[in-house]
Order: structure tokens, then sequence, then C-alpha cells
């Protein structure tokens, strides 16, 4: 057996990744859903803090708030449904299968390995000439610059993204969103103090996107949670259903392809933003994202969160606990 | 082994992990976590490769990043839709039986 | 206006059209998105022409060149399958508006434009990473369009679903790779630095295993024929006729650029080739022994895919690539055209018939003789017999092989199209009046004029483009693969 030597790595990256890994593991192993989904958050987080630990604030705040929100959304439909009984399977069949899938797995791990061993801890020079051009951007953090300007196509067709998965969503759903009718003294409170507090948040990561860690993505994932936070308690505004509601999420990438077509207009290219104008056109496509994606994240993890009141099982529940035999 | 060694390794490891559980597990949820792991596992070999070398992180694998996360979040919701659909279903069809 | 900005307007135009469906009215949704595909064959037209004039139609987005920025360009292939796919989109969009029953719901219009927008957007991408992000728009689009089929459409979904996304998984993993080895996912960038065999080769691979899942490729094709049978009618000749080749599209480009660059990528050609090769069979015979109309249909789709990918060793092996790159892309815009019309055929014939079974169709010939001619039409391109444009790619392929000295290759093309012919007559003959009962016709609600005419019209261009194949010879040859942009 090799012994494989950790020439200068930090002990406290080691740990992390440990962590991540065994976390990774867990999530992936454990039959029953609610317990599965906690290690998941776990790992979310966990990884959010890896990112940190690898000079990646702006992905560590995004993974925080939409990791988090995924597995908070999983966590909630783990909780109100009954997990599906797993058909019986014969013992020694699932051994074999799954020990086919270890060899298989690990055969592809050590292939990879082998793969990734030869590549080059240079870095790429990609990095300085993006920074270096980051000047003519319009902004000043890099990787806004990236993502609304040098390769603002890609963010563009991400927006479509999340807009066509809420439309699907919207499409899909079943259940009709109930409005909470009578929340409660605590959920007024929250409603009243938390939600304008993630409001504020969602604001400043806005605008802060431009210089500091922070931007479209961070900010709309906050408002999102503003959003889900508010309806849960109670506040009829945040309705995120409905055309009102497709329409603020559709605006968001209609003015996005506008902003293409002025470009086209002003300078002969699709999407180029001239520099006289570059910081006011980011500023104000970032902000109708944020509201864009936000909406959307809503009515996506909304549509998915939803409690099915009206379905068939909670009848038959109420009627064996009456006493009638299923 | 050096840190970048140990990030690409363990990315390549989790991406691995999440991919061959997606395939055998059968529960839909825990499947749909599997495909998340998997997900973190190429984002942790993306960003491995912005770290290289001393000075300023490299934007562009970071931004891709970014971009992939929102991806597999908008993903998600639309799969959670789907498996409700689904289960609900075999629910109702239990009770259609006699 | 210069042919550059051109570009993005197959791009831009569904997107913007497919956005602004999803708060209209049913009908102000359809009437655009049928004015938005004719535009856009309009502009596939007209980029034809600039690459006849003057080669490949280059865009620098953001006004950003490469590595900075991402490089987007119009070639011959990307021209031909523009023009595919707004062809599909246009025969889709008429039947679904003649009844919404094909169509599965409002939510088609809106998610229709997002797959037309991200399939235009693959053709004319040069760009791993914003490939990606076009795979997994229209992954999203597709799952939710399978999933109007109803509720039992949920399940074929969501495995639709996971199949695609892990594939787009080991594609970004290839994406990484790119990046972390020549420090840009800009495929011609990449290609020039490329640098070591085994990481491209790994490169390679990874592509393929991604693009193989996503395509339905043998045999990681088991999702295809429980997804395409459960959509709607629309939604599946969508789903065959264009969907599937965005991927293949990927992988043929990924092959163009950085196979040169590896010694492992004639071996892996090799492997494809024999998945092809299996895929020919193992879809043809299933096909053969379903009893569903949309199930074989869907079968023969698997059957096809390995034709599709039969270039690639073609490619390796002829020294002629052009010939194999050509045919290969024939074959594929024939079995998009051909497939749109099995599928809109199929499902006119089914509605009223009240049933897909094939031992409920009898006697629906006589009530319905343009529908059934309209799927016989399809399977003899399909088949690759004259003078359809299927048979035009097939002879080229059957010429490369033969110039490669592949007779395996030569044997599969000319089996695979005899075993076509079977199930096509199959599908046909099962629409014949029982024997000896002239004179009861079947009692059939005819559907609408439109849901008749459109998929004979479409077998109809197979016919047309397989006599006259030229302009799109010329234009794939103006900007042939392998040139590079």
């Amino acid at each position: 057996m090799t012994v494989v030597a950790f020439s200068d790595v930090d002990v406290l990256d080691i740990l992390v990744v440990l962590a991540v890994a065994v976390t990774a593991v867990l999530a992936v192993v454990i039959p029953r859903r609610v317990s599965a989904t906690i290690a998941f958050l776990v790992f979310g987080l966990l990884l959010a803090l890896l990112w940190a630990r690898v000079a990646a604030p702006d992905v560590a705040i995004a993974e925080a708030a939409l990791g988090g929100g995924v597995a908070g959304a999983l966590l909630v439909d783990a909780l109100h449904r009954r997990q599906p009984d797993s058909p019986q399977r014969s013992r020694r069949r699932t051994a074999t299968v799954t020990a086919v899938g270890a060899v298989l797995g690990a055969v592809t791990v050590a292939a990879l390995v082998t793969v990734l061993s030869r590549l080059t801890a240079e870095p790429a020079d990609l990095g300085p000439l993006a920074l270096e051009a980051v000047e003519r951007s319009g902004v000043s953090h890099p990787i806004t610059a990236v993502l609304l300007n040098f390769r603002n196509l890609d963010t563009l067709l991400e927006i479509a993204v999340v807009v066509f998965a809420a439309v699907g969503a919207a499409a899909l759903s079943r259940d009709r969103i109930r409005p909470v009718s009578d929340p409660g003294p605590v959920r007024r409170v929250i409603a009243v103090v938390i939600v304008p507090a993630l409001v504020l948040l969602a604001g400043w990561l806005l605008v802060a996107g431009t210089s500091e860690p922070g931007g479209a993505f961070q900010a709309g994932a906050v408002l999102g949670a503003a959003l889900i936070i508010a309806h849960l308690c109670g506040v009829h505004a945040a309705r995120a259903e409905g055309r009102r509601a497709l329409a603020i999420v559709v605006t968001g990438l209609v003015a996005f392809i506008m902003l293409g077509a002025i470009g086209l207009a002003a300078t002969g290219t699709w999407l180029a933003l001239d520099l006289d104008w570059a910081f006011a056109a980011i500023l104000a496509i970032e902000t109708l994202l944020t509201v864009s994606i936000g909406m959307a994240l809503a009515m996506l993890f909304l549509a998915a969160g939803s409690r099915d009141e009206g379905s068939v099982t909670d009848a038959r529940a109420r009627a064996a606990a009456a006493g009638g035999a299923p | 082994m050096t840190t970048l060694q140990l990030f690409l390794y363990a990315g390549a490891f989790i991406l691995v992990l999440g991919v061959v559980a997606t395939m055998l597990v059968r529960d839909l949820i825990r499947r749909l976590i599997a495909l998340n792991v998997a997900s973190g596992g190429v984002m942790l070999l993306l960003l491995a490769l912005a770290d290289r070398g001393d000075g300023e992180p490299d934007p562009v694998p970071q931004a891709l990043v970014l971009t992939g996360i929102v991806v597999m979040a908008a993903v998600t919701g639309i799969a959670i839709v789907l498996a409700r659909r689904v289960e609900r279903l075999d629910d109702d069809l239990e009770e259609v039986e006699p | 206006m210069t042919a550059s900005s051109l570009v993005l307007v197959p791009v831009f135009l569904p997107l913007v059209v497919g956005a602004l469906s999803a708060v209209l009215s049913r009908r102000a949704a359809a009437t655009l998105t049928v004015v938005a595909a004719a535009v856009t064959l309009v502009t596939a037209v007209l980029l034809g022409i600039a690459v006849l004039e003057s080669g490949p139609v280059p865009l620098e987005v953001a006004g950003w060149a490469p590595p900075v920025g991402i490089l987007l360009a119009a070639d011959g292939l990307s021209v031909v399958m523009i023009g595919l796919s707004a062809v599909a989109v246009l025969a889709a969009a008429l039947v679904a508006a003649a009844d919404d029953h094909f169509a599965g719901g409002h939510a088609f219009w809106p998610l229709v434009g997002a797959a037309a927008a991200a399939v235009n957007g693959v053709f004319v991408a040069r760009d791993v990473f914003t490939a990606f992000v076009l795979l997994e728009l229209l992954t999203i689009a597709s799952v939710a369009l399978v999933a109007l089929g109803g509720a039992r459409s949920a399940a074929a979904a969501l495995r639709y679903l996971f199949v695609a996304v892990t594939g787009s998984l080991f594609f970004l993993l290839a994406v990484a790779l790119t990046y972390g080895h020549t420090g840009t996912v800009d495929l011609a960038r990449a290609a020039e630095r490329a640098d070591d065999t085994v990481i491209v080769g790994a490169i390679i691979a990874l592509t393929v295993v991604g693009m193989a899942a996503k395509t339905a490729l043998f045999p990681l094709h088991s999702w295809l024929p429980v997804a395409h049978p459960a959509a709607p009618t629309a939604v599946s000749a969508l789903l065959s006729a264009l969907v599937i080749k965005a991927s293949i599209v990927i992988l043929w480009r990924v092959i163009e650029y950085l196979g040169p660059h590896t010694d492992i990528a004639a071996p892996l050609a090799t492997v494809v080739g024999i998945a092809g090769a299996a895929a020919v069979l193992w879809g043809g015979i299933l096909a053969l022994r379903r009893d569903r109309l949309k199930s074989i249909i869907a079968y023969s789709t698997v059957a096809q895919v390995g034709y599709m990918v039969l270039l690639i060793p073609l490619v390796f092996a002829a020294s002629d690539p052009q010939v194999a790159w050509v045919g290969g892309i024939l074959i594929t815009v024939a079995h998009g055209v051909a497939k749109a019309a099995m599928f809109l055929a199929a499902g006119a014939l089914a509605s009223a018939a009240g049933t897909s079974q094939l031992d409920g169709l009898e006697g629906t010939i006589s009530r319905m003789p343009w529908t059934v001619a309209a799927i016989g039409l399809a399977g003899v391109s399909l088949a690759g017999l004259p003078p359809t444009l299927g048979f035009v790619g097939k002879w080229m392929l059957v010429q490369a092989s033969l110039d490669a000295g592949a007779w395996w290759w030569l044997a599969l093309l000319l089996g695979g199209g005899l075993l076509t012919f079977a199930y096509t007559a199959r599908m046909v003959k099962a629409t014949f009046n029982p024997p000896g009962d002239f004179s009861r016709a079947r009692e059939l609600t005819r559907p609408a004029r439109t849901v008749t005419i459109v998929p004979l019209a479409l077998a109809a261009v197979s016919v047309v483009l397989g006599v006259i194949p030229w302009l799109l010879i010329e234009v794939l040859s103006a900007a042939p693969m392998g040139g590079g942009a």
C-alpha cells in the first residue's frame, strides 16, 4: 500500500475536505429521507466553508443561499410526505448490484485520478487576461465582470433555465398554493422583522456585487427566501403563483435580451456594453434579474413544497384513525 | 500530494459517488440528493482549478461554478415537482384498487 | 445588418417568444411561435447564403473575443440544422395549434420556445461551457414537455431528467478538464493548446458518455422508448426530430476539434461505432416486436441514432472524411424530418382510432389515407430508399465505408434499412381493412385538416430534398467540418 505524503497542505484543508467527503457519503447511503436530507444540508454548509477556503467568497454565499434553500425544500418535502415503501428486493441481488456499482465506481475514480494528476499546477493564463480586462468592463469586481460582461451570454441562458423551470413547475404542480389564513403572532413578528431584513440584505448584496463579492444570483436567492418566508407567514402580497408572478419572472429574461438588442444597435454586436454606460446597464439588469430570480425560485420551491391537504392519502389516514380498516 | 491534487481527487470521488448512487438508489428523493452531491464534486474540481498559483483567483471558473449552482437548483426544483406527481399517483392508485 | 448579427436570431427570437408565451393567450402564443419558426427558417437561408459566399460566419458575443469572451459561429452544419429545427418546430406548432390535445396544455408554447432556442444555440456554439448551459436549458424544457403528457408521464419525465443531468455532469467534468489543461473553454483555442494525449482522450471519452446518455445511444438508450411515447404527440415529434440532435452535434464538434489531438480518438471512434451498430440492430429488432405505434417509432429513433454516430468511425477511417461528415449530417436531417412526420401522423391516427395498439387500427386507411401515406413515405426515407434524402445520406456513408474498406459498416447500413422497411410495412399493414371486409369503412372522427396535411408535407420535403440535395451539400461543403472557425 502506497503511503500518501502531503507536501505543505494545510491541515485545515484536509479536515474540511474530509468532512465534506464524509457527509457526502452519509447523504447518499442513509436510507430514511429526513435523515438523508439533513446530512445533505450539512454537506451544503461544509461545501460553502470549503468554497471560502479556496478563495471563492461569491460562490460560498451562493452555495449557502441556494444550497441551503434546495436542502430546505427537500427537507420540507420529506417531512410532509410519507416516504414510499421500497419494493421488496432480494437482499442478495441488492448486495450484488451495490458491489458491482462500487467496483465500477472505484475503477472510474482511479481512472479520473490518473488523468487529473496530469494537470499542471500552473494557473491558466486566461485568469490574468480576464483580470486585466476588468478595467474595461464597467465594474470592478472580476466575477461580476465575467458574468455580466465578458460571458454575459452564459448568464442570460442561465436566467432562461431558471425562468423556464419556473414555467414548467407552475404548469405541472397540481397543488394550488394555499394562502396561510391565520398566521399567528410568532409568524406575524417574523413577517414584520425578518422579511424586510432579508429584502434589505438582498439589496445590499446586489449593489455590493459591482465591487465586492455579491451580485444578482446571491441577491435573488435571498429575495426568493424572503418571498417564501413571507408566504408562509401569511403575507398575501407575496403570492408566488399565477399569471402576475410569471410576468415578473419573465420580465428579467426579456429585459436582458432587450439589453442585448440595444447593444447590437449601439455597438454592432449583440450584448456588447459600451464602457460609457456599462456600469449603469449592468446594475439595472442585475436589479431586474434579482427580482426575476427571486420570484422564480419562490415559484419553483413553493410549488415543490406546497402541502397536499386535499389528497386521498390524508382522507385515508383520517378514516383509519376513525377506526375504519384501510 | 499537493493541495490542488487533494481537491481534485476529492472532487472526482464525490462526483463518482453521487453518480453511482443516482443510478443504484431507487428512492426518488434520495436520487435527487445524490445528483446534487455529484454536482458538488464537479464544482470542487472547477474551484480547485481556479485557485492554482499564488495570485488572485481566476474569476472564470468561479463564474462557471456560480452558473452551475443556479442551474442545479432549477433542475432540483422541477425534479421535486415531478417526484411529487409520481408518488401521489402511486398513492391514488392504491386507493382505487379494491 | 451584417451576417454576424443574424447568428443569434435563431436563439433569441424563440427565447423571447417563449418567455412571452408564458403570459399570453394560447392563440397569441401559437401565432407568435409559428411566425418565429418561419423567421428562423428565413434566417437560416440568409445565413446559408453568407456561408456559401465566404465560409463560416463568426460572432464574438458582447464584443469580446475568446479566450475572454464567447465565440459563436454559423457554418454549414449550423445552417442546415437550424433549418431542420425551424421546419420541425413549424410542423409541431401547426399541429399543436390545431388541437390542444396534441400539445398537452398551454405550457407547451413557452417550453417549445425554450427548447428551440436551446437547440439553435447548440448548433452555433463553439464554447463548451456555453454548450453546457444550453444543454441544461434544453433538458429542463424537454423534461417539462414530456410531463405534459399527463400524470402517468411524470415517471418517464423524471427518468429522462436523471439520465440527462447525469450526462450533463460528465460533460461538465470534460469542460473542467478542458479548462484545466488548456486555459480556455473555446474549442478552437483549446485545440491549439492541447498538449497531452491522455487528457484530451479523457475529454473526448467523457463527452462521448455524456452525450450518449442524452442522445439515447445504446446502451444508454432505455429512457427514450419510455419517454417519447409518454409525451403529447407534438412533443414526441420534437423530441425525436430535434432534441436528441443537440447532444449529437456537441459530440461531433468536440471530435471535430479535439479528435486530431489525441491518439485515443481512433479507438474511441471504433467503440462508438460498435455502440451505433448495436443500436441499429437492437432498435430495429425491438421496433418489429412492439405493438403500439408510438413505441415502434421510438425504437426506430434508437436505431437511427446508431446511424448518426456511425459517421464518427468513418471520419477517422476514410481517406476523404468530408464524405462521411456530409453523409452523416444528411442522414440526421432526413431522420429529423421523417421522424417528425411519423410521430405527428401516428398521433393523428391514434387519436382518431381511440387507441395506438396496432390491432386497433384496422380499417383506418380508408378513412385517413393521407395520414397513413405520410407514415409510409417517412419510413421510406428512414430506410434510405431512393428518391429520398435518407437515400442520399446513406449513399454517401456507403461510399465512405467502401473507401475505408469497412465491409461491416456496409452490411450494417443495408441490413438496418431492411429492418426499417419491415417495421414501417408492419405499421402500414395494420391500418388495412380486415380481409374480405371491403364494405364497412371504419367509423372515425377525422382530425382537422392541418393535422392531415402537415405530416404529409414533411414527408414530401424529404423526397424533394432527396431529388435536389445539391444545395444542402453545397452549403455543407462551403464550411466543412474540420475547417475550424
